[in-house]
């Protein structure tokens, strides 16, 4: 549902944190700082800030970090989490390999 | 295309029991799994469940998923395994992998019932191996027989955190403490009970501030929390561990439903990120419902019964059903699922501050931030009585939807009634045989039998689920319900049953002056 | 707030923050108004991240060329993020010798317009990328070719307009446009107005609803496009590949994920029922094309699959143009897949029609009012 978001408000500047440095995403290794820095580099949204980063976009698909990440996001803006529209959830729900998803079976 | 009646997603208690009751009812149904056994969770409940008969109280997890799915086998469903759903596509299409393959089928209803995933926090040294999540350390201990770790911290007081830590002492692991962030134990005081008589520590407010190690986790420093969640610097505590167990709640694993373009909507109370249902489960795609934890994380009791209805309600919209026998079956499984959400740990409650109980009792403060009931503290509550024979103490002191004690007791000595969370009173004109079903029978393992006109010392039935069971002449040390040595104690007896389902009931004669401070039994010779 | 702009761009996907970022740098007040709540949700996180120029339509060519020239291999430092560009050169792969003639005509067509592109052997085509199947019997090869990340491509001129001032708004849905005293001026949104000297459509299918307002048509439909990628792999090959058929194109990404995409032959009869578009029958089949070429591949993972529209242009390339009938309005849509490669260029050319310059490159085979029937 569209809300309309001027993507120039003031969030204020970007302040280093100490624990900036700790990884949030762990299958592609993104971390805190990145994270938020990112939201003033303008990335507002969780489907912005996974295309921009990489971060819920690994393995686990998401599992693990999206909620901390969507935390971060959220705080970074001073909006409730639950404001945040997660991202689009895309098959397939796990990974699966080349061969087995060309290979369409009947169903018996 | 392959077209079934009814395709359910998951296999768990919600799905199977939504699986059965559209089956029971004439529709072809089938059941996707992407593990190699079904059940979901129920597989590594070892534990007894609360509730009442109907909820199937007092029966294991593990135990309530064999029955489930005996039943569904009876109604016909079909159950396959090793199935990932990848996708769920329009027009109710799901792709599947089976094997090396992939299926394409539809449904003309589509039951998700995928459950939950663990949540993590966050902190120095969090992506070191030997941080893992507790359902991981359930899965691994359960379902696999591997300890997750010898010496183990548990992050996370609420149930899973409380059950898992006694499972993890159960392995034979060593917890170190269980930590908190927030001021108070989230899960039931029974179970915080349970794991405080082995004399495990709880630390409340506090978090964790480092995980130590350089390719494996060595050690972790705690720090107690301040009221904006900061640590606060001189609170640190350090354990020698090897593995940090994290139980910081679920999230609903709702993503096929968005994927299918389901409205949702993020609610905290309900984990996260839910669809919008209607009365009936069925979510804003007509035909696709949801079921279970997928639709708000709850217990698996209440995960059973959303599940019955959600089985119903998919029977009703395909038409096996009439809609007056739909309501009429709905407004009784309501009853049964508001009895689970009533009590102090309903959902509406969550995290709220409760002084008294229901009767007006005040809460015991020490069982909400240490883990146990002080000695001054139990005597205020109904189930602890005092009589010159052998007699129940029931040490339960919140009000939880729990009721197998009363029907255990065949002499009518435990009386609850008809408001399932009420406190269990003794009765003291009724005489107890010592049958010791009562103490078998109590999920919470909070009735103990205790026979202060013993020969030579009070006698304290406790119940007893550790290996090696103790027997007869066993010498050892009773503990207190902080797990602090009391006095020495010798095993004058002790019961094991097929009534009991694998709890042993351990006699022990203590000094009479200890009836009321004993709670446990450590053997000699073990630490 | 001020609800007025020098130039108000419609859409916030690459071609609109493309062309944002070269319009402030010329000093340009710019607003963006995006309908959906993410910036670059449309076709700009969709493709292949291809960055070709083999395979174009002549009349788009000289975009692409210029760009590849002067635009992308400087890019990741001008806007201050790695774009990912890579230019290791476009294999597009035939097994038959009905493949190899599509090729040869393409070549023979490229050639003309003075592009680098030979058409080389099967043995050839191994000996540049060892990964591919003994069945390819010949390719278009055009060395200068490449690709980048569109995901970052597209974030990264967001962000370095952005920092340039340029403000965007996003949820904001354009309804209509309203000439006065003849030229374009006020832009109606759901619930708000803006006003701006011009207006640039850079909206994919959206503009045609929203040109219409102004009495301009530009034919385009709505065509499903999908993309997939898999887990990191091992670094294997740089080149960007494609099939004379479609059946896939795509390369291997830094991060060591391969990004691919295909074609079904159904894409343009796909249904929009509201739902989050999506076509079971899709990644399969592009599944099956990307194996039948790189065997090696079969056992790679694929983590997801992403899907969305397209707007395909009545003859397959863009139109790019001011409009004489409506001054102020420039168009910048039916890109008809394949506008990421030539959006560097596409945004240094909306900017320089807004300020009224010569154009860098020759666009005149992109006009607005270039349809006409048959006969």
């Amino acid at each position: 549902m569209a809300k309309i978001t001027d993507r120039s408000r003031d969030i204020g500047e970007f302040v280093p944190r100490p624990d900036d440095g700790m990884i949030i995403c762990r299958c592609e290794e993104v971390t805190k700082g990145e994270i938020r820095r990112a939201v003033h580099d303008g990335m507002w949204t969780m489907a912005e800030i996974r295309r921009y980063l990489r971060c819920t976009m690994g393995l686990c698909q998401g599992q693990t970090c999206s909620k901390l990440v969507k935390g971060i996001v959220a705080s970074e803006l001073g909006v409730p989490g639950s404001e945040l529209e997660p991202a689009t959830s895309r098959s397939p729900m796990r990974p699966v390999e080349m061969r087995v998803f060309a290979n369409e079976v009947e169903a018996k | 295309m392959k077209r079934y009646d009814l395709i359910v997603i998951g296999a768990g208690p919600a799905g199977l029991s939504a699986a059965i009751e559209a089956a029971k009812r004439g529709a072809g149904v089938v059941v996707f799994d992407e593990n190699a056994r079904p059940g979901g969770q129920l597989f590594k409940q070892i534990h007894k469940f609360f509730g009442s008969k109907e909820h199937r109280a007092k029966i294991r997890g593990i135990r309530i998923g064999r029955q489930l799915l005996e039943e569904a086998d009876q109604a016909g469903v079909q159950v396959v395994l090793n199935a990932t759903v990848m996708g769920i596509y329009q027009d109710k299409e799901v792709l599947v992998r089976i094997g090396d393959g992939v299926e394409h089928v539809k449904g003309d209803a589509i039951i998700v019932a995928t459950g939950a995933a663990e949540n993590m926090v966050p902190f120095k040294g969090w992506t070191l191996p030997g941080v893992i999540g507790a359902g991981a350390a359930q899965t691994m201990m359960n379902l696999h027989g591997v300890r997750p770790g010898q010496k183990i911290l548990m992050l996370g007081s609420g149930n899973v955190g409380l059950v898992v830590s006694f499972q993890l002492l159960q392995a034979g692991c060593d917890v170190a403490a269980l930590v908190d962030a927030a001021p108070q134990i989230g899960g039931y005081g029974v179970h915080a009970s349970k794991v405080a008589r082995c004399g495990i520590p709880f630390y409340l407010p506090y978090t964790i501030k480092e995980a130590e190690g350089t390719d494996h986790v060595t050690g972790v420093t705690i720090a107690k929390v301040g009221p904006g969640f900061e640590l606060i610097p001189g609170t640190e505590k350090h354990f020698d561990v090897d593995t940090i167990c994290i139980a910081v709640g679920l999230s609903p694993m709702s993503q096929l439903m968005k994927m299918a373009g389901c409205r949702m909507v993020d609610d905290p109370r309900k984990g996260g990120q839910v669809p919008v249902t209607d009365a009936h489960g069925q979510t804003s795609i007509p035909g696709i419902f949801a079921a279970g934890d997928v639709s708000g994380i709850e217990e698996a009791s209440s995960a059973m019964i959303e599940g019955r209805q959600a089985g119903i309600y998919a029977a009703a919209y395909l038409g096996y059903e009439e809609e007056q026998q739909m309501d009429a079956e709905e407004t009784q499984l309501d009853q049964m699922l508001d009895g689970l959400r009533q009590g102090m740990f309903a959902p509406g409650r969550k995290g709220k501050k409760i002084e008294k109980t229901d009767e007006g009792i005040a809460i015991s403060q020490n069982l909400l931030t240490r883990g146990f009931v002080a000695d001054d503290e139990i005597e205020r509550f109904p189930g602890v009585t005092k009589k010159a024979a052998v007699h129940p103490v029931i040490e339960c002191t919140q009000n939880i939807p729990c009721n197998p004690c009363q029907d255990a007791c065949s002499q009518g000595c435990i009386r609850i009634g008809s408001q399932i969370t009420a406190l269990p009173a003794v009765e003291e004109s009724s005489k107890c045989i010592n049958c010791g079903l009562c103490v078998a029978n109590c999920p919470g393992q909070a009735i103990f039998l205790v026979d202060e006109s013993a020969q030579g010392g009070a006698e304290i039935t406790i119940p007893y689920e550790f290996l090696p069971v103790p027997k007869e002449g066993d010498q050892g040390t009773a503990l207190s319900r902080s797990g602090q040595p009391v006095c020495e104690a010798s095993v004058v007896r002790v019961r094991s049953s097929k009534a009991f389902d694998g709890t042993h009931l351990v006699t022990i004669k203590v000094p009479a002056e200890y009836s009321m401070k004993a709670r446990f039994f450590r053997p000699a010779g073990r630490s | 707030m001020k609800n007025t702009a020098d130039v108000i761009i419609v859409g916030a996907g690459i071609i609109g923050n493309a062309s944002a970022y070269y319009l402030a740098k010329k000093g340009y007040r710019v607003l963006v108004l995006e309908e959906s709540d993410i910036v670059g949700d449309g076709g700009s996180s969709r493709n292949g991240g291809g960055v070709r120029q083999s395979g174009r339509d002549p009349r788009e060519l000289p975009l692409a060329m210029y760009g590849i020239k002067n635009l992308w291999p400087t890019l990741s430092e001008e806007l201050g993020r790695d774009v990912e560009y890579v230019q290791e050169g476009n294999l597009r792969l035939g097994k038959t010798e009905k493949h190899l003639q599509i090729l040869q005509g393409l070549t023979d067509r490229a050639v003309k317009c003075g592009l680098e592109v030979s058409m080389i052997s099967g043995d050839e085509v191994r000996q540049i990328n060892p990964y591919l199947s003994e069945e390819v019997i010949g390719a278009s090869w055009c060395p200068t070719d490449g690709h980048a990340n569109p995901l970052y491509a597209t974030l990264a001129y967001y962000a370095a307009a952005r920092r340039l001032g340029v403000r965007f708004i996003t949820g904001e849905s354009v309804v209509a446009l309203k000439k006065l005293r003849g030229a374009v001026r006020k832009v109606i949104t759901k619930e708000n107005e803006y006003e701006a000297d011009q207006v640039v459509l850079a909206c994919g299918l959206g503009a045609r609803k929203i040109a219409g307002t102004v009495g301009i048509d530009i034919p385009m439909v709505s065509m499903m496009l999908e993309s997939l990628v898999t887990e990191a792999e091992p670094v294997m090959f740089g080149q960007m590949l494609g099939t004379a058929e479609a059946d896939f194109y795509g390369h291997q990404t830094k991060h060591g994920s391969f990004v691919f995409g295909g074609t079904t032959g159904l894409e343009n009869v796909v249904k929009d029922n509201g739902t989050p578009v999506n076509c079971s029958l899709a990644a399969p089949s592009t599944c099956r094309g990307i194996i039948r070429y790189v065997p090696r591949l079969s056992e790679a993972k694929i983590v997801r699959t992403w899907a969305g529209w397209m707007d395909y242009c009545a003859d397959g390339v863009p139109v790019i143009d001011t409009v004489d009938e409506v001054p102020g309005l420039v168009l910048a849509c039916g890109f008809s897949g394949h506008g990421f490669g030539i959006s560097p260029a596409v945004g240094t050319v909306v900017a320089q029609l807004v300020a009224g310059e010569e154009t860098s490159c020759d666009i005149s085979g992109l006009k607005y009012d270039r349809f006409h029937a048959k006969s």
